[in-house]
């Protein structure tokens, strides 16, 4: 059900287990990745428990983790919850480069929730972007557990991880699978060219009115 | 207490829902994100000096193709202040894949170099 596929170009340094990218992307394959996705998680309806398991990271992605309960953010609201029970727990956050030393840990963690389950590995660690699978951590989760959904950065925002969850849970779509991450050409401005005088003077007052009204609100 | 949720509800602040366009407060559109790299603007040169640049890996060159893998990238920028001129800043944050493959992008290299 993963992203798991099997790897013939690997990075020339020779780190984690990258997938080779495609040229053109399986359109029917995504939608099959998703509909499985969507009927396994089918049965969460609108609530949702979350185990998180910690292994090896630097502990940044746990403060954004920890992050999605405060009030800019607000997980509660869209039907998520934490809890300290593998057993209650509908969804596994991992964060860490998945060292060897957790690896028992994880698999417990892992066996003992119940199905259906859904695993979202968060950060450039369990996405084998940043350590190479050596004695001491295996680098990449995907080679451990099955990952559903992959949520990249270093560390990932609270947002990015909200639209990870939500995006684990079928309520939205994938934005980056369509995204190329080009840009066309734009003329650059000359370097000796007079600033926008106009539009900083048409932003300023907005500037000033938006910052009044959240002083307002909060 | 009422008053606030009422409002806040009115003006878009409480909300049952993720944002539809995505996020949109300073706090959170202002946040690192990773390159994109301007069509017409990367030829062999600048897809080098980029990979030599690129502190955590996530750029490698493959064939005619600059491979840029968002899972391993940091959004240090790095790769921006070697050329500023070929690369942006995407402005993408909410980065979450159902396969680990779509999150390796690749991007044709320009033929002659610049």
């Amino acid at each position: 059900m993963s992203g798991r596929s099997s790897d013939s170009t690997a990075r020339p340094s020779g780190i984690g287990r990258v997938a080779t990218p495609q040229p053109k992307a399986a359109d029917a394959e995504i939608r099959e990745v998703a509909t499985s996705l969507a009927e396994s998680v089918r049965s969460f309806r609108r609530s949702l428990h979350i185990r998180t398991v910690d292994t090896g990271s630097c502990a940044v992605c746990e403060s954004e983790i920890r992050l999605l309960a405060a009030p800019h953010y607000d997980l509660h609201r869209l039907g998520f919850f934490f809890t300290p029970a593998p057993r209650h727990a509908d969804l596994l956050l991992v964060t860490g480069p998945v060292a060897r030393g957790m690896e028992v840990a994880l698999r417990k963690t892992y066996d003992a929730m119940p199905d259906p389950k859904a695993v979202v590995a968060v950060g450039a660690c369990p996405l084998g972007g940043v350590f190479a699978p050596d004695d001491w951590v295996h680098g990449n989760l995907d080679a451990v557990i099955p990952v559903d959904v992959f949520v990249p950065g270093c560390p990932p925002s609270p947002l990015a991880l909200l639209h990870g969850l939500l995006l684990a849970v079928g309520r939205l779509g994938a934005k980056v699978t369509e995204d190329p991450f080009t840009a066309t050409a734009t003329p650059r401005p000359a370097a000796d060219a007079p600033p926008p005088t106009k539009a900083v003077e048409v932003s300023q007052p907005a500037v000033a009115a938006e910052a009044a009204s959240r002083s307002e609100t909060t | 207490m009422a008053f606030w949720t009422l409002r806040g509800l009115l003006r878009g602040v409480v909300t049952t829902r993720y944002p539809a366009a995505g996020p949109r407060d300073q706090w959170a559109t202002a946040l690192p994100t990773p390159p994109r790299f301007v069509e017409g603007h990367v030829g062999p040169d600048v897809a080098s000096r980029v990979v030599a640049v690129c502190p955590s890996r996530a750029l490698w060159l493959d064939g005619d193709a600059l491979v840029l893998d968002l899972g391993a990238c940091t959004a240090c920028g790095a790769c921006r202040r070697a050329a500023p001129h070929a690369v942006r800043e995407s402005g993408v944050s909410e980065l979450a894949a159902l396969r680990r493959a779509d999150l390796v992008k690749r991007i044709p290299l320009r033929a002659s170099a610049r």
